[in-house]
């Protein structure tokens, strides 16, 4: 038995505890409000996984595995992105703009917006690399406070010069049909965007395992001074990881807009809270790609079955965000659990 | 009269006995060598007595009184004062400021500086250990920084000292005043540890000798009726001769050229216009009391660091190139501290073997990694340069000093350049991966590489070296060789040269 393999099972294991225990605490809660707990967990089970609960588990997962990817394609190499917010607002309002305004026939006006939202996301992520480096701003500052930028400039642009009067709300004209993204290909529950995030998870989780510059990455996230060292240039590296960081959570954005939303309303993408819970997969699955897919799919069983619960017994969805962070804390807890001096 | 008594000591740590059932006795009036080759469990056991770590089984006895100690507050209480290899001080801080720290003579909440003073004094006259108290630490030479910390032990009524390493960062002059202050204290009844890998010193300052060897102790000697041999043999089970290289002069075309090689830290040239070549087949070592500028030179050798000169690898000038074009002109690097940039501990043997290398054909192809030719390679390294591990996939954080050592000089020298840049072969690195590392650099002298070497063990570089160079304070001032290269000489270039030459 390799230390490798032992290292994996015991997270796994670990991963796994702190779920049940999570559950249990969880339970309590319930408990204490006077509803029972069973009832309670079989709801969010069936609601996450039965009938049309199955395709908005699914839909939620798309951009939740996204922001947690961007995530951990920047924790892997030892960036800490907490801009995912601003970037998803720059990224998202690009591919309004180009959907609503860019004349060319649909599916083209479609494939153009995304590219203007990877390449606005992953600028406005790729200025907090460039602070960092030219100014020693640490990243993860720069980063989350150039999201509150981004919220502010998005907000006046979308209640003033680019708002659709004929609403009540702040928020752009909608986008065509033809430009809009298929919510379903050949009658199945499969939409566009689930495609294109399935290939960019193949496309990170490859990368991470098999590619030269994913391998790089990691050696650096694990050691800087080490890949310094070894001949890699640490400064072309991290615009480059930043760049990408932030261009995947301007798809998720884009995503959203094309596929879901179809307009850009002020406040509409950050409510669901994507890029804290998608952050919180990452660090669940400390930064390993293939796991923070899954942990962002659990995630958002968790929350379409907390939806669907409340629905059915009247107590507040929260709780499932309850529940996702007790999962956090007990796995962060784990280290003082098994240390022994 | 027995001071000190450790008995049956044990500790595990999961699945790894770092000590067991160890027995340790010192009486007063003695120093005490506590001998062994990395991860023999000395630091465990020293931890343990100074309160850092608690034992599974066994007792500590202090003056015939059973002891337990919660933290190293218990233990400074009861006598003990640890004297460690990286300095617990404030460099921003006074002498005084340092010594009473946690121990504040005064009242409420005054400190009494004229009476710190006085301490500082009294105590430094008292032991011959003078330091004046109104100095900022990080104006002093590191031999006086050590005397510090041997003051602020005595400030605390130490009975028991433990010294790890001291002499790691030595000048041999600054090693001889240590040595004459530790038998100073003994005689005043002091029981002394002196945690050390040289056995030289062993020899020349201590009074018994207690070898530790996979957690066990493997042998108790008194140093005056025991040889060299012997502590070797109970280190490593067997004898080591000591490898001493045939001196070569090389007369080829230099491999290296440094010329007029500047560095400046905010002003201050912590290498100052220094000028040397290094040719095929030779060893060229660098001598210098830590802090004299060594590092700084390396790195801008490696390009880690930017400078002013020239740089010349193979005859082409390199000076503006990256660390990745200066790798590929043809310079290997082992760099000074193996956890912090040699390795990612946390990867595997493999991938620190293919790292740095992995943009080549060898390791990858079409942007993917060639997994098993990067196995296969690493098998092949382990096992050619008889590294101690379960497997290539195991993380190399996971491996003994001397190991990961020799993974990190393995990889270096199967890049095949012809100028390899090393620091510190063996430092925190055991008695039998130091033969088998010195034996690796003389073959590969011999080969045909430029090999340049800095340590800050004298005996490894009189041993290893065809030639010497001193640095003081940022220059080079003497190349030594032949006769002159011996520790006195070197001694005295180390201290600047004008005290005795």
């Amino acid at each position: 038995m390799t230390g490798v393999g032992l290292e994996t099972r015991s997270r796994f294991a670990a991963i796994l505890l702190s779920i049940v225990v999570a559950v249990v605490l969880g339970g309590l809660v319930v408990l204490s409000t006077g509803a029972n707990p069973i009832s309670v967990y079989q709801e969010i089970v069936r609601g996450a996984l039965l009938g049309r609960g199955l395709d908005e588990t699914l839909s939620r997962s798309v951009p939740l595995i996204g922001m947690g990817l961007a995530a951990a394609i920047a924790f892997r190499a030892g960036l800490i992105n907490l801009g995912g917010d601003g970037q998803m607002l720059v990224g998202g309002l690009a591919a309004a703009l180009v959907a609503l305004y860019v004349p060319a026939p649909g599916a083209v006006r479609a494939v153009l917006a995304l590219m203007a939202a990877i390449c606005a996301g992953g600028l406005y992520a790729w200025i907090a690399a460039v602070l960092q480096l030219g100014l020693a701003i640490p990243f993860l500052i720069t980063s989350l406070l150039l999201s509150y930028i981004a919220r502010g400039v998005t907000s006046y642009l979308v209640r003033y010069p680019l708002r659709d009067p004929s609403t009540g709300m702040p928020e752009t004209y909608r986008v065509a049909s033809a430009a809009r993204l298929p919510n379903s290909i050949f009658d199945l529950p499969i939409s566009v965007g689930m495609l294109i995030m399935a290939a960019v998870a193949v496309a990170v989780i490859v990368n991470d395992k098999h590619g030269v510059n994913g391998f790089e990455w990691r050696m650096t996230g694990l050691n800087p001074r080490f890949a310094g060292y070894s001949g890699t240039n640490l400064q072309r590296q991290t615009q480059r990881v930043a760049f990408l960081s932030g261009a995947l959570a301007g798809l998720v954005g884009a995503l959203l807009i094309l596929g879901q939303q179809y307009r850009f309303t002020d406040g509409a993408l950050l409510a669901p809270g994507y890029t804290w819970s998608g952050l919180m997969a990452a660090v669940l699955a400390m930064a390993s790609p293939i796991a923070t897919v899954v942990t962002a799919a659990f995630f958002a069983a968790l929350q379409v079955g907390g939806f669907s619960m409340e629905r059915a017994l009247g107590l507040p969805a929260v709780l499932t965000w309850v529940l996702q962070a007790l999962i956090i804390l007990c796995l962060a807890a784990r280290p003082v659990f098994f240390k022994r001096r | 009269m027995t001071l000190l008594q450790m008995k049956g000591i044990s500790k595990r740590f999961g699945s790894l006995v770092a000590n067991d059932g160890i027995d340790l006795s010192v009486n007063s009036g003695e120093i005490h060598a506590l001998m062994g080759e990395n991860g023999a469990g000395k630091s465990t056991l020293m931890n343990i007595l100074y309160g850092l770590l608690k034992p599974d089984a066994g007792e500590i006895r202090i003056d015939g009184k059973a002891m337990d100690f919660a933290s190293p507050l218990g233990a400074i209480a009861a006598g003990v004062g640890m004297v460690h290899q990286t300095f617990r001080q404030f460099p921003d801080l006074t002498v005084w400021e340092n010594l009473v720290f946690q121990n504040e003579p005064g009242q409420g909440p005054f400190v009494s500086a004229a009476a710190a003073r006085d301490v500082v004094r009294q105590l430094g006259e008292k032991h011959g250990l003078e330091i004046d108290p109104d100095s900022r630490v990080r104006d002093l030479a590191v031999g006086i920084r050590q005397r510090l910390e041997i003051l602020k032990a005595l400030s605390r009524q130490a009975k028991v000292l433990i010294l790890d390493e001291p002499t790691a960062v030595l000048t041999p002059q600054e090693r001889d005043s240590l040595f004459t202050a530790m038998r100073h204290l003994a005689s005043k009844g002091m029981a002394l540890i002196l945690v050390t890998h040289k056995i030289p010193e062993v020899i020349a300052v201590t009074d018994e000798i207690t070898v530790m060897r996979d957690g066990r102790v493997s042998g108790t000697l008194t140093t005056r009726e025991t040889s060299e041999a012997e502590i070797i043999r109970a280190m490593v089970g067997r004898n080591v001769p000591p490898t001493v290289a045939t001196k070569v002069t090389s007369t080829a075309q230099p491999m290296l050229s440094v010329r007029n090689l500047s560095v400046r830290r905010g002003g201050v040239a912590v290498v100052d216009d220094v000028s040397f070549d290094v040719r095929p087949g030779e060893i060229v070592g660098i001598a210098g009391v830590s802090g004299n500028g060594q590092p700084q030179l390396i790195s801008a050798v490696a390009g880690l660091e930017a400078s002013t000169g020239e740089v010349v690898i193979a005859g082409r000038n390199v000076s503006g190139l990256s660390i990745a074009d200066r790798r590929a002109v043809g310079i290997s690097y082992v760099p000074e501290d193996r956890h912090l940039t040699g390795t990612a501990p946390a990867a595997s043997i493999a991938e620190n073997i293919a790292f740095g290398t992995h943009r080549t054909a060898a390791v990858a192809r079409y942007g993917f990694l060639r997994k098993q030719a990067i196995r296969t390679q690493a098998h092949k390294l382990i096992e050619q340069f008889k590294v101690k591990a379960a497997s290539e996939q195991v993380p190399i954080g996971s491996l003994s000093g001397g190991n990961m050592q020799k993974v990190v000089i393995a990889r270096e020298i199967e890049h095949g350049s012809p100028l390899i840049v090393i620091e510190e072969p063996t430092r925190g690195v055991d008695v039998g991966a130091i033969e088998f590392i010195h034996k690796t650099l003389i073959a590969e002298r011999d080969k045909g590489r430029a090999i340049l070497v800095v340590s800050s063990d004298l005996t490894e570089l009189l041993a290893l070296s065809d030639r010497i160079l001193v640095m003081f304070e940022g220059r080079i001032d003497a190349s030594l060789s032949g006769k002159d290269m011996n520790e006195a000489t070197i001694g005295r270039w180390m201290m600047g040269g004008a005290a005795g030459a």
